[in-house]
Protein backbone atom coordinates (compact mmCIF):
# COMPACT_ATOMS: atom_id res chain seq x y z
CA UNK A 1 0.00 0.00 0.00
CA UNK A 2 1.15 3.24 -1.16
CA UNK A 3 0.36 6.26 1.78
CA UNK A 4 0.93 9.77 0.38
CA UNK A 5 4.21 10.58 2.79
CA UNK A 6 5.24 14.16 2.44
CA UNK A 7 7.97 16.34 3.64
CA UNK A 8 6.09 17.54 6.28
CA UNK A 9 5.12 14.07 7.37
CA UNK A 10 8.20 13.04 7.25
CA UNK A 11 9.35 16.48 9.45
CA UNK A 12 6.76 15.67 12.06
CA UNK A 13 8.09 11.59 12.92
CA UNK A 14 11.30 12.92 13.05
CA UNK A 15 9.84 15.47 15.83
CA UNK A 16 7.88 12.64 17.10
CA UNK A 17 10.92 10.30 17.23
CA UNK A 18 12.64 12.71 19.08
CA UNK A 19 10.08 14.04 21.40
CA UNK A 20 10.26 10.31 22.92
CA UNK A 21 14.13 9.77 22.86
CA UNK A 22 14.39 12.91 24.77
CA UNK A 23 11.30 11.45 26.90
CA UNK A 24 13.05 8.34 27.70
CA UNK A 25 16.84 9.57 27.90
CA UNK A 26 16.06 12.57 29.81
CA UNK A 27 12.75 11.26 32.03
CA UNK A 28 11.50 14.59 32.93
CA UNK A 29 9.23 14.35 35.87
CA UNK A 30 6.11 15.44 33.64
CA UNK A 31 6.85 13.59 30.49
CA UNK A 32 2.93 13.03 29.66
CA UNK A 33 3.37 17.09 28.94
CA UNK A 34 5.40 16.37 26.14
CA UNK A 35 3.57 13.73 24.66
CA UNK A 36 0.30 15.78 25.19
CA UNK A 37 0.94 18.38 23.14
CA UNK A 38 2.61 16.29 20.54
CA UNK A 39 -0.73 14.78 19.90
CA UNK A 40 -1.99 18.03 20.01
CA UNK A 41 0.09 19.43 17.64
CA UNK A 42 -0.41 16.34 15.24
CA UNK A 43 -4.12 17.06 15.54
CA UNK A 44 -3.71 20.57 14.46
CA UNK A 45 -1.33 19.40 11.79
CA UNK A 46 -3.95 17.15 10.44
CA UNK A 47 -7.27 18.76 10.55
CA UNK A 48 -5.93 22.34 9.23
CA UNK A 49 -4.72 20.78 6.32
CA UNK A 50 -7.13 22.47 4.22
CA UNK A 51 -7.14 25.67 6.12
CA UNK A 52 -6.30 29.12 4.24
CA UNK A 53 -3.86 30.42 7.05
CA UNK A 54 -2.84 27.02 8.31
CA UNK A 55 0.78 28.23 8.68
CA UNK A 56 -0.05 30.11 11.67
CA UNK A 57 -2.37 27.48 13.44
CA UNK A 58 0.46 25.20 13.01
CA UNK A 59 3.37 27.17 14.47
CA UNK A 60 0.48 28.04 17.56
CA UNK A 61 0.56 24.41 18.51
CA UNK A 62 4.20 23.96 18.04
CA UNK A 63 5.19 26.62 20.42
CA UNK A 64 4.43 24.86 23.53
CA UNK A 65 5.87 22.25 22.37
CA UNK A 66 9.28 23.96 22.22
CA UNK A 67 8.67 26.13 24.93
CA UNK A 68 8.05 22.89 27.23
CA UNK A 69 11.66 20.91 25.46
CA UNK A 70 13.64 24.19 26.06
CA UNK A 71 12.46 24.65 29.74
CA UNK A 72 14.60 21.56 30.30
CA UNK A 73 16.67 21.62 27.66
CA UNK A 74 17.70 24.41 25.16
CA UNK A 75 18.89 21.96 22.74
CA UNK A 76 15.58 19.45 22.73
CA UNK A 77 14.15 23.07 22.02
CA UNK A 78 16.44 24.14 19.35
CA UNK A 79 15.50 20.71 17.79
CA UNK A 80 11.61 21.17 17.80
CA UNK A 81 12.25 24.73 16.38
CA UNK A 82 13.96 22.54 13.17
CA UNK A 83 11.38 20.47 13.17
CA UNK A 84 8.63 22.99 13.27
CA UNK A 85 10.61 25.36 10.81
CA UNK A 86 10.97 22.18 8.39
CA UNK A 87 7.25 21.35 8.43
CA UNK A 88 6.22 24.98 7.80
CA UNK A 89 8.45 24.93 4.80
CA UNK A 90 7.45 21.61 3.59
CA UNK A 91 3.73 22.19 3.66
CA UNK A 92 3.95 25.53 2.07
CA UNK A 93 6.18 23.86 -0.53
CA UNK A 94 9.19 25.62 -0.29
CA UNK A 95 11.35 22.59 0.30
CA UNK A 96 11.15 21.98 -3.45
CA UNK A 97 14.50 23.12 -4.81
CA UNK A 98 18.39 23.02 -3.51
CA UNK A 99 18.17 26.48 -3.17
CA UNK A 100 15.02 25.85 -0.65
CA UNK A 101 16.79 23.65 1.03
CA UNK A 102 19.94 25.94 1.79
CA UNK A 103 17.27 28.81 3.02
CA UNK A 104 16.07 26.18 5.38
CA UNK A 105 19.67 25.43 6.50
CA UNK A 106 20.59 28.67 7.08
CA UNK A 107 17.47 29.08 9.26
CA UNK A 108 18.70 26.48 11.16
CA UNK A 109 21.84 28.00 11.44
CA UNK A 110 20.43 31.34 12.71
CA UNK A 111 18.19 29.20 15.13
CA UNK A 112 21.61 27.64 16.48
CA UNK A 113 22.87 30.85 17.27
CA UNK A 114 20.33 32.55 18.59
CA UNK A 115 19.56 28.99 20.86
CA UNK A 116 23.52 29.34 21.88
CA UNK A 117 22.89 32.64 22.67
CA UNK A 118 20.04 31.80 24.65
CA UNK A 119 21.97 29.12 26.81
CA UNK A 120 24.83 30.90 27.42
CA UNK A 121 22.96 33.71 28.76
CA UNK A 122 21.31 33.91 32.57
CA UNK A 123 18.21 36.05 31.95
CA UNK A 124 16.13 37.59 29.16
CA UNK A 125 16.61 40.60 28.80
CA UNK A 126 20.36 40.86 27.45
CA UNK A 127 19.26 38.61 24.89
CA UNK A 128 16.06 40.32 24.02
CA UNK A 129 17.55 43.79 23.91
CA UNK A 130 20.43 42.08 21.50
CA UNK A 131 17.51 40.43 19.19
CA UNK A 132 15.84 43.62 19.35
CA UNK A 133 18.71 45.87 18.07
CA UNK A 134 19.12 43.35 15.56
CA UNK A 135 15.72 43.50 14.47
CA UNK A 136 16.04 47.15 13.92
CA UNK A 137 19.06 47.03 12.30
CA UNK A 138 17.73 44.43 9.86
CA UNK A 139 14.59 46.69 9.24
CA UNK A 140 16.32 49.68 8.79
CA UNK A 141 18.90 48.10 5.94
CA UNK A 142 15.78 46.55 4.27
CA UNK A 143 13.68 50.06 4.18
CA UNK A 144 17.29 51.67 2.87
CA UNK A 145 17.10 48.91 0.30
CA UNK A 146 13.90 49.69 -0.52
CA UNK A 147 14.06 53.34 -0.78
CA UNK A 148 16.96 52.30 -3.28
CA UNK A 149 15.53 49.87 -5.34
CA UNK A 150 12.35 51.80 -5.54
CA UNK A 151 13.95 55.13 -7.04
CA UNK A 152 15.58 52.89 -9.05
CA UNK A 153 12.61 51.81 -11.25
CA UNK A 154 10.06 54.30 -10.35
CA UNK A 155 12.17 57.36 -11.87
CA UNK A 156 10.95 60.74 -12.29
CA UNK A 157 8.07 61.92 -13.31
CA UNK A 158 7.23 62.54 -16.76
CA UNK B 1 6.24 45.59 1.96
CA UNK B 2 3.03 44.79 3.80
CA UNK B 3 1.92 42.07 6.13
CA UNK B 4 -0.63 39.84 4.92
CA UNK B 5 -2.99 38.18 7.42
CA UNK B 6 -1.27 34.97 8.29
CA UNK B 7 2.35 37.23 8.78
CA UNK B 8 0.30 39.64 11.02
CA UNK B 9 -0.93 36.82 13.28
CA UNK B 10 2.39 35.47 13.27
CA UNK B 11 4.20 38.77 14.33
CA UNK B 12 1.15 39.33 17.27
CA UNK B 13 2.62 35.76 18.45
CA UNK B 14 6.27 36.81 18.47
CA UNK B 15 5.22 40.11 20.23
CA UNK B 16 3.03 38.13 22.78
CA UNK B 17 5.99 35.93 23.42
CA UNK B 18 8.74 38.49 24.07
CA UNK B 19 6.25 40.17 27.08
CA UNK B 20 5.67 36.65 27.67
CA UNK B 21 9.73 36.12 28.24
CA UNK B 22 10.50 39.57 29.67
CA UNK B 23 7.63 39.21 32.45
CA UNK B 24 8.50 35.86 33.34
CA UNK B 25 11.99 36.01 32.77
CA UNK B 26 11.74 32.76 30.52
CA UNK B 27 14.59 31.90 28.48
CA UNK B 28 12.51 29.26 27.00
CA UNK B 29 9.90 31.58 26.15
CA UNK B 30 12.47 33.98 24.62
CA UNK B 31 13.96 30.89 22.33
CA UNK B 32 10.56 30.25 20.86
CA UNK B 33 9.87 34.40 20.66
CA UNK B 34 13.72 34.36 18.72
CA UNK B 35 13.50 31.91 16.59
CA UNK B 36 9.73 32.81 15.04
CA UNK B 37 11.03 36.34 14.41
CA UNK B 38 14.21 34.88 12.86
CA UNK B 39 11.68 32.96 10.72
CA UNK B 40 9.63 35.74 9.58
CA UNK B 41 12.43 38.01 9.01
CA UNK B 42 13.88 35.22 6.51
CA UNK B 43 11.18 34.53 5.01
CA UNK B 44 10.42 38.87 4.54
CA UNK B 45 14.08 38.82 3.20
CA UNK B 46 13.10 35.77 0.97
CA UNK B 47 10.53 37.47 -0.66
CA UNK B 48 12.16 40.74 -1.44
CA UNK B 49 14.69 39.05 -3.22
CA UNK B 50 12.01 37.37 -4.96
CA UNK B 51 10.57 40.29 -5.49
CA UNK B 52 13.27 42.03 -6.78
CA UNK B 53 13.96 39.37 -9.28
CA UNK B 54 10.56 39.78 -10.29
CA UNK B 55 10.69 43.80 -10.95
CA UNK B 56 13.67 43.14 -12.88
CA UNK B 57 11.95 40.57 -15.39
CA UNK B 58 9.45 43.27 -16.40
CA UNK B 59 9.30 44.18 -19.89
CA UNK B 60 6.64 46.51 -21.43
CA UNK B 61 5.90 47.44 -24.72
CA UNK B 62 3.50 49.88 -25.45
CA UNK B 63 1.80 50.96 -28.81
CA UNK B 64 -1.14 53.31 -29.78
CA UNK B 65 -3.41 53.22 -32.69
CA UNK B 66 -2.47 56.68 -33.61
CA UNK B 67 -0.07 59.22 -31.94
CA UNK B 68 -2.72 62.42 -32.83
CA UNK B 69 -6.30 62.60 -32.12
CA UNK B 70 -9.02 64.65 -31.44
CA UNK B 71 -11.10 64.86 -28.30
CA UNK B 72 -13.43 62.28 -27.96
CA UNK B 73 -12.03 59.84 -30.63
CA UNK B 74 -11.67 56.40 -29.53
CA UNK B 75 -8.03 54.35 -30.11
CA UNK B 76 -6.78 51.30 -29.23
CA UNK B 77 -3.89 50.92 -27.15
CA UNK B 78 -1.76 47.39 -27.21
CA UNK B 79 0.76 46.53 -24.33
CA UNK B 80 2.61 43.61 -24.25
CA UNK B 81 4.30 43.19 -21.00
CA UNK B 82 6.46 40.14 -19.81
CA UNK B 83 6.87 39.44 -16.62
CA UNK B 84 8.81 36.12 -14.77
CA UNK B 85 6.90 35.44 -11.32
CA UNK B 86 8.84 33.63 -9.10
CA UNK B 87 8.51 30.32 -7.11
CA UNK B 88 5.44 30.50 -4.44
CA UNK B 89 4.50 34.25 -5.98
CA UNK B 90 1.36 35.30 -7.20
CA UNK B 91 1.61 38.66 -9.46
CA UNK B 92 -0.82 40.97 -10.86
CA UNK B 93 -0.16 44.03 -13.41
CA UNK B 94 -2.25 47.01 -14.31
CA UNK B 95 -1.80 50.14 -17.13
CA UNK B 96 -1.49 53.71 -15.47
CA UNK B 97 -3.74 55.09 -17.85
CA UNK B 98 -3.41 58.79 -18.46
CA UNK B 99 -5.36 61.46 -16.25
CA UNK B 100 -8.40 62.35 -19.19
CA UNK B 101 -9.09 59.43 -20.89
CA UNK B 102 -12.00 56.92 -20.26
CA UNK B 103 -11.60 53.38 -20.96
CA UNK B 104 -14.58 52.18 -23.52
CA UNK B 105 -13.47 48.52 -23.10
CA UNK B 106 -10.73 45.83 -23.33
CA UNK B 107 -8.92 44.86 -20.51
CA UNK B 108 -5.71 46.90 -18.57
CA UNK B 109 -4.54 44.53 -15.84
CA UNK B 110 -3.59 40.63 -15.60
CA UNK B 111 -2.50 38.34 -13.39
CA UNK B 112 -0.63 35.34 -13.40
CA UNK B 113 0.76 32.37 -10.73
CA UNK B 114 4.23 31.21 -11.01
CA UNK B 115 5.74 30.89 -13.76
CA UNK B 116 9.91 29.84 -14.16
CA UNK B 117 9.97 31.32 -17.75
CA UNK B 118 8.92 34.54 -18.89
CA UNK B 119 5.69 34.76 -19.47
CA UNK B 120 4.14 37.79 -21.83
CA UNK B 121 0.49 39.13 -21.35
CA UNK B 122 -1.52 40.72 -24.21
CA UNK B 123 -3.42 43.88 -23.12
CA UNK B 124 -5.59 45.42 -25.70
CA UNK B 125 -8.17 47.91 -24.84
CA UNK B 126 -9.76 50.80 -26.29
CA UNK B 127 -9.50 54.69 -24.55
CA UNK B 128 -11.57 57.89 -25.65
CA UNK B 129 -9.63 61.04 -24.35
CA UNK B 130 -12.35 63.51 -22.96
CA UNK B 131 -10.31 66.66 -22.52
CA UNK B 132 -7.22 67.80 -24.87
CA UNK B 133 -3.22 67.90 -24.32
CA UNK B 134 -0.18 66.01 -24.49
CA UNK B 135 -1.00 62.89 -22.11
CA UNK B 136 1.44 60.31 -21.07
CA UNK B 137 1.05 56.70 -20.31
CA UNK B 138 2.94 56.61 -17.02
CA UNK B 139 4.17 53.04 -16.76
CA UNK B 140 2.46 50.06 -14.71
CA UNK B 141 1.69 48.71 -11.59
CA UNK B 142 3.12 45.58 -10.17
CA UNK B 143 1.62 43.53 -7.51
CA UNK B 144 3.69 40.86 -5.92
CA UNK B 145 2.40 38.66 -3.22
CA UNK B 146 2.97 35.43 -1.29
CA UNK B 147 1.55 33.61 1.43
CA UNK B 148 2.81 36.05 4.05
CA UNK B 149 3.85 39.08 2.24
CA UNK B 150 2.65 41.19 -0.33
CA UNK B 151 4.38 44.54 -2.08
CA UNK B 152 3.53 46.69 -5.45
CA UNK B 153 5.46 49.02 -7.05
CA UNK B 154 5.04 51.81 -9.84
CA UNK B 155 7.19 51.33 -12.65
CA UNK B 156 7.46 54.65 -14.12
CA UNK B 157 11.14 54.74 -14.89
CA UNK B 158 11.83 55.29 -18.95
CA UNK B 159 11.71 51.64 -19.86
CA UNK B 160 8.03 51.29 -19.11
CA UNK B 161 6.56 54.57 -19.81
CA UNK B 162 5.14 56.18 -22.95
CA UNK B 163 4.50 56.54 -26.08
CA UNK B 164 2.73 60.11 -26.09
CA UNK B 165 -0.35 60.67 -27.17
CA UNK B 166 -1.45 64.18 -28.41
CA UNK B 167 -4.96 64.82 -28.20
CA UNK B 168 -6.07 68.31 -30.31
CA UNK B 169 -9.04 69.84 -29.42
CA UNK B 170 -12.60 69.68 -30.98
CA UNK B 171 -15.05 72.36 -31.31
CA UNK B 172 -18.27 72.35 -29.01
CA UNK B 173 -20.63 73.35 -32.11
CA UNK B 174 -20.92 72.25 -35.64
CA UNK B 175 -20.05 75.00 -38.04
CA UNK B 176 -22.67 76.63 -39.23
CA UNK B 177 -22.75 75.31 -42.79
CA UNK B 178 -23.10 71.84 -42.40
CA UNK B 179 -23.94 71.21 -45.87
CA UNK B 180 -21.83 72.27 -48.63
CA UNK B 181 -24.61 72.37 -50.89
CA UNK B 182 -28.58 71.98 -50.11
CA UNK B 183 -28.08 68.49 -51.62
CA UNK B 184 -25.22 67.33 -49.70
CA UNK B 185 -24.13 67.14 -46.07
CA UNK B 186 -20.35 66.24 -44.35
CA UNK B 187 -19.69 62.95 -42.33
CA UNK B 188 -17.08 61.89 -39.87
CA UNK B 189 -15.55 59.38 -42.20
CA UNK B 190 -13.56 58.76 -45.64
CA UNK B 191 -15.69 59.53 -48.75
CA UNK B 192 -15.34 60.15 -52.29
CA UNK B 193 -15.39 63.87 -52.16
CA UNK B 194 -14.13 65.49 -49.41
CA UNK B 195 -15.91 68.43 -47.12
CA UNK B 196 -14.34 71.06 -45.43
CA UNK B 197 -14.31 69.79 -42.23
CA UNK B 198 -10.88 68.65 -40.55
CA UNK B 199 -12.13 65.09 -39.69
CA UNK B 200 -8.81 63.78 -38.38
CA UNK B 201 -5.01 64.89 -38.12
CA UNK B 202 -2.47 62.07 -38.84
CA UNK B 203 1.05 61.75 -39.68
CA UNK B 204 2.09 62.29 -43.39
CA UNK B 205 2.59 59.21 -45.29
CA UNK B 206 4.23 59.82 -48.60
CA UNK B 207 2.26 59.55 -51.56
CA UNK B 208 0.17 62.09 -49.60
CA UNK B 209 -1.28 65.38 -51.00
CA UNK B 210 1.00 68.24 -49.78
CA UNK B 211 -1.77 70.46 -50.12
CA UNK B 212 -3.54 68.29 -46.78
CA UNK B 213 -0.42 68.81 -44.68
CA UNK B 214 -1.21 71.48 -41.54
CA UNK B 215 1.73 73.62 -41.32
CA UNK B 216 0.97 75.21 -37.98
CA UNK B 217 1.01 71.23 -36.61
CA UNK B 218 3.78 70.13 -37.70
CA UNK B 219 5.69 72.92 -37.10
CA UNK B 220 4.25 72.90 -33.20
CA UNK B 221 5.76 69.17 -34.03
CA UNK B 222 8.63 69.41 -35.71
CA UNK B 223 7.07 66.66 -37.51
CA UNK B 224 4.78 66.58 -40.87
CA UNK B 225 1.37 66.32 -40.29
CA UNK B 226 -1.65 65.98 -42.64
CA UNK B 227 -5.47 66.60 -42.37
CA UNK B 228 -8.21 64.63 -43.31
CA UNK B 229 -11.28 66.38 -44.19
CA UNK B 230 -14.86 64.84 -43.94
CA UNK B 231 -16.33 63.03 -46.37
CA UNK B 232 -19.70 64.33 -48.20
CA UNK B 233 -22.90 62.51 -48.70
CA UNK B 234 -26.49 62.73 -49.78
CA UNK B 235 -29.07 63.92 -47.29
CA UNK B 236 -30.16 61.04 -44.75
CA UNK B 237 -34.12 60.88 -44.90
CA UNK B 238 -36.66 61.39 -42.61
CA UNK B 239 -38.13 58.32 -41.35
CA UNK B 240 -42.14 58.96 -40.52
CA UNK B 241 -43.65 55.94 -38.73
CA UNK B 242 -47.99 56.09 -38.08
CA UNK B 243 -48.83 53.76 -35.67
CA UNK B 244 -51.87 52.66 -35.48
CA UNK B 245 -54.67 53.07 -32.78
CA UNK B 246 -54.96 50.89 -29.99
CA UNK B 247 -58.93 51.83 -30.22
CA UNK B 248 -58.96 49.25 -33.57
CA UNK B 249 -57.99 45.63 -34.21
CA UNK B 250 -54.81 45.80 -36.48
CA UNK B 251 -52.88 43.11 -38.30
CA UNK B 252 -50.35 41.99 -35.91
CA UNK B 253 -48.48 40.05 -38.88
CA UNK B 254 -48.11 43.05 -40.90
CA UNK B 255 -47.36 45.55 -38.00
CA UNK B 256 -44.26 43.21 -37.51
CA UNK B 257 -43.22 43.10 -41.08
CA UNK B 258 -43.58 47.36 -40.72
CA UNK B 259 -41.83 47.25 -37.58
CA UNK B 260 -38.55 45.81 -39.48
CA UNK B 261 -39.14 47.60 -42.41
CA UNK B 262 -38.59 50.53 -40.28
CA UNK B 263 -35.33 49.20 -38.51
CA UNK B 264 -34.16 48.02 -41.50
CA UNK B 265 -34.22 51.76 -43.01
CA UNK B 266 -33.20 53.12 -39.50
CA UNK B 267 -30.22 50.83 -39.56
CA UNK B 268 -29.67 51.71 -43.17
CA UNK B 269 -29.59 55.40 -42.53
CA UNK B 270 -27.13 55.44 -39.65
CA UNK B 271 -24.51 53.41 -41.50
CA UNK B 272 -24.70 55.15 -44.86
CA UNK B 273 -25.16 58.67 -43.49
CA UNK B 274 -23.93 58.17 -40.13
CA UNK B 275 -27.42 59.21 -38.06
CA UNK B 276 -31.27 58.42 -38.23
CA UNK B 277 -33.73 60.74 -37.79
CA UNK B 278 -37.55 59.48 -37.33
CA UNK B 279 -40.70 60.82 -36.36
CA UNK B 280 -43.54 58.76 -34.63
CA UNK B 281 -46.79 59.79 -34.93
CA UNK B 282 -50.68 58.30 -34.25
CA UNK B 283 -53.19 59.91 -36.50
CA UNK B 284 -52.53 63.37 -36.17
CA UNK B 285 -50.71 62.90 -32.79
CA UNK B 286 -46.57 63.18 -33.14
CA UNK B 287 -45.57 61.34 -30.46
CA UNK B 288 -41.62 61.12 -30.78
CA UNK B 289 -39.19 62.58 -32.40
CA UNK B 290 -35.59 61.19 -32.74
CA UNK B 291 -33.22 63.72 -33.84
CA UNK B 292 -30.31 62.76 -35.42
CA UNK B 293 -29.09 60.19 -33.68
CA UNK B 294 -25.65 58.79 -34.42
CA UNK B 295 -26.22 55.78 -31.76
CA UNK B 296 -27.61 52.96 -33.66
CA UNK B 297 -29.15 51.26 -30.42
CA UNK B 298 -30.25 54.40 -28.82
CA UNK B 299 -32.56 54.93 -32.10
CA UNK B 300 -33.32 50.84 -31.97
CA UNK B 301 -33.96 51.46 -28.29
CA UNK B 302 -36.38 54.37 -28.69
CA UNK B 303 -38.06 52.08 -31.77
CA UNK B 304 -38.73 49.48 -29.16
CA UNK B 305 -40.08 51.52 -27.20
CA UNK B 306 -42.45 53.13 -29.26
CA UNK B 307 -43.46 50.45 -31.81
CA UNK B 308 -46.85 49.09 -30.82
CA UNK B 309 -50.84 50.44 -30.91
CA UNK B 310 -50.79 53.80 -29.04
CA UNK B 311 -53.70 55.65 -27.83
CA UNK B 312 -54.48 58.48 -29.86
CA UNK B 313 -55.73 61.69 -28.16
CA UNK B 314 -56.74 63.14 -31.43
CA UNK B 315 -58.45 61.72 -34.31
CA UNK B 316 -59.28 63.36 -38.13
CA UNK B 317 -62.27 62.26 -39.86
CA UNK B 318 -62.10 62.95 -43.89
CA UNK B 319 -59.89 65.98 -42.71
CA UNK B 320 -59.81 68.67 -45.59
CA UNK B 321 -57.93 72.11 -45.94
CA UNK B 322 -58.41 75.11 -47.38
CA UNK B 323 -56.96 73.95 -50.51
CA UNK B 324 -59.45 70.88 -50.75
CA UNK B 325 -62.18 73.20 -50.39
CA UNK B 326 -61.13 75.79 -52.94
CA UNK B 327 -60.71 72.70 -55.43
CA UNK B 328 -64.00 71.28 -54.90
CA UNK B 329 -65.85 75.21 -55.07
CA UNK B 330 -63.76 75.15 -58.53
CA UNK B 331 -64.98 72.05 -59.36
CA UNK B 332 -68.37 72.53 -58.06
CA UNK B 333 -68.99 75.87 -60.25
CA UNK B 334 -67.76 73.89 -63.45
CA UNK B 335 -70.59 71.25 -63.06
CA UNK B 336 -73.00 74.04 -62.41
CA UNK B 337 -72.34 75.58 -65.81
CA UNK B 338 -72.66 72.57 -67.37
CA UNK B 339 -76.01 71.11 -66.00
CA UNK B 340 -78.56 72.33 -67.12
CA UNK B 341 -80.59 70.85 -64.70
CA UNK B 342 -82.61 73.65 -62.78
CA UNK B 343 -82.78 71.21 -59.56
CA UNK B 344 -79.28 70.09 -59.97
CA UNK B 345 -77.86 73.33 -60.59
CA UNK B 346 -79.81 73.78 -57.32
CA UNK B 347 -78.33 71.28 -54.97
CA UNK B 348 -75.03 72.46 -56.36
CA UNK B 349 -75.48 75.97 -55.35
CA UNK B 350 -76.29 74.81 -52.07
CA UNK B 351 -73.47 72.64 -52.02
CA UNK B 352 -71.10 75.34 -52.98
CA UNK B 353 -72.27 77.90 -50.40
CA UNK B 354 -71.74 74.89 -47.67
CA UNK B 355 -68.22 74.90 -48.76
CA UNK B 356 -67.29 78.76 -49.05
CA UNK B 357 -68.96 78.66 -45.60
CA UNK B 358 -67.06 75.89 -44.48
CA UNK B 359 -63.56 77.83 -46.37
CA UNK B 360 -64.37 80.76 -43.96
CA UNK B 361 -64.51 79.22 -40.86
CA UNK B 362 -61.92 76.82 -42.10
CA UNK B 363 -58.79 76.71 -39.29
CA UNK B 364 -55.16 75.64 -39.67
CA UNK B 365 -55.54 72.46 -37.43
CA UNK B 366 -52.22 72.05 -35.13
CA UNK B 367 -51.23 69.07 -36.68
CA UNK B 368 -50.30 70.91 -39.96
CA UNK B 369 -48.74 73.59 -37.76
CA UNK B 370 -46.42 70.50 -35.87
CA UNK B 371 -45.55 69.07 -38.47
CA UNK B 372 -44.77 72.25 -40.17
CA UNK B 373 -42.45 72.83 -37.43
CA UNK B 374 -40.76 69.94 -37.07
CA UNK B 375 -39.78 69.87 -40.56
CA UNK B 376 -39.06 73.61 -41.60
CA UNK B 377 -35.50 73.08 -39.71
CA UNK B 378 -34.81 69.70 -40.88
CA UNK B 379 -32.03 69.09 -43.83
CA UNK B 380 -33.72 66.54 -45.90
CA UNK B 381 -34.38 65.72 -49.11
CA UNK B 382 -36.67 62.55 -49.05
CA UNK B 383 -39.39 61.51 -46.66
CA UNK B 384 -40.08 57.77 -45.93
CA UNK B 385 -43.89 57.37 -44.36
CA UNK B 386 -44.35 53.88 -43.51
CA UNK B 387 -48.25 53.12 -42.12
CA UNK B 388 -50.72 50.50 -42.00
CA UNK B 389 -53.36 52.99 -43.59
CA UNK B 390 -55.84 51.70 -41.27
CA UNK B 391 -59.05 53.93 -40.78
CA UNK B 392 -58.92 57.59 -41.90
CA UNK B 393 -55.26 58.90 -43.22
CA UNK B 394 -56.36 62.16 -43.75
CA UNK B 395 -53.61 62.89 -40.91
CA UNK B 396 -51.13 61.43 -43.91
CA UNK B 397 -52.40 63.29 -46.69
CA UNK B 398 -51.71 66.49 -44.69
CA UNK B 399 -48.61 65.47 -43.61
CA UNK B 400 -47.87 64.03 -47.12
CA UNK B 401 -48.94 68.09 -48.43
CA UNK B 402 -46.84 70.07 -46.03
CA UNK B 403 -43.99 67.88 -47.08
CA UNK B 404 -44.90 68.39 -50.63
CA UNK B 405 -44.59 72.20 -50.19
CA UNK B 406 -41.36 72.14 -48.88
CA UNK B 407 -39.95 70.43 -52.07
CA UNK B 408 -39.05 66.92 -50.29
CA UNK B 409 -39.48 63.68 -52.34
CA UNK B 410 -42.17 61.53 -50.54
CA UNK B 411 -42.19 56.97 -50.79
CA UNK B 412 -44.91 55.51 -49.06
CA UNK B 413 -43.94 52.29 -47.30
CA UNK B 414 -47.07 50.10 -46.18
CA UNK B 415 -47.17 45.98 -45.50
CA UNK B 416 -50.75 46.29 -47.89
CA UNK B 417 -50.75 47.28 -50.92
CA UNK B 418 -53.60 45.50 -52.29
CA UNK B 419 -55.64 47.10 -49.98
CA UNK B 420 -54.22 50.44 -50.40
CA UNK B 421 -55.16 50.43 -53.77
CA UNK B 422 -58.36 49.59 -53.38
CA UNK B 423 -59.17 52.66 -50.74
CA UNK B 424 -59.51 56.12 -51.02
CA UNK B 425 -56.27 57.19 -50.46
CA UNK B 426 -54.79 55.66 -53.55
CA UNK B 427 -51.64 56.34 -54.45
CA UNK B 428 -52.33 59.37 -56.93
CA UNK B 429 -54.60 60.93 -54.46
CA UNK B 430 -51.99 60.48 -51.37
CA UNK B 431 -49.63 62.79 -53.67
CA UNK B 432 -46.79 60.64 -52.58
CA UNK B 433 -43.70 59.94 -55.29
CA UNK B 434 -43.74 56.60 -54.76
CA UNK B 435 -45.39 53.53 -53.19
CA UNK B 436 -43.77 50.61 -52.19
CA UNK B 437 -44.66 47.31 -50.24
CA UNK B 438 -42.73 47.14 -47.32
CA UNK B 439 -40.57 44.01 -47.57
Amino acid sequence: MNLPVRNDHGFFLLLVAGVLIFTLVARPPSWYLYLLLLVVFGIVLHATRTWKDRIFYILCAGQPLVIALSAVLVWAGLFAVWMLAGIVLAALGMLASADDWRTYAAFCGAALVIAAGIDASGHVLLPLLIIGGLTAVFAMVCTVREYRFRKQYTGAPP
Amino acid sequence: MRLKRCAQGISLLVILLFACALILDDLAILLAAGTLLAGLCGLGYSFDRRFRHAVASVRVERSLERAVVRTGTTLRVTTAITLQVPAHMQASISEILPAGVVVQDGETAASSGTSPAPVTFRLAYRITPVVHGTMHFSGVTLVVRDNFFENSIVLSAEPFRGPVLSVQPRGLFEPSGRGLTAETREIEKMAVLSGLGVRALREYYAGDDLRRIDWKLTAKHNKLFVREYTGVVNLPPLIVVDLPWRGTPYPADAFERMVAAVAGMVEHSTTMYQYSTVLLISGPNILYFIIEEKDLQRSISALREWMHPVERTAHFYRMTDRSDLRRRIRALEIQSGEIPDPSTEKFISSLKKQSLISLKAQQTHVFNAQVARTLSPLTVNEVYLFSLFLGDASHLVQLIRQAKAMKLRVHVRTPKIPDLLSSPYAPGRLGADTVEACA
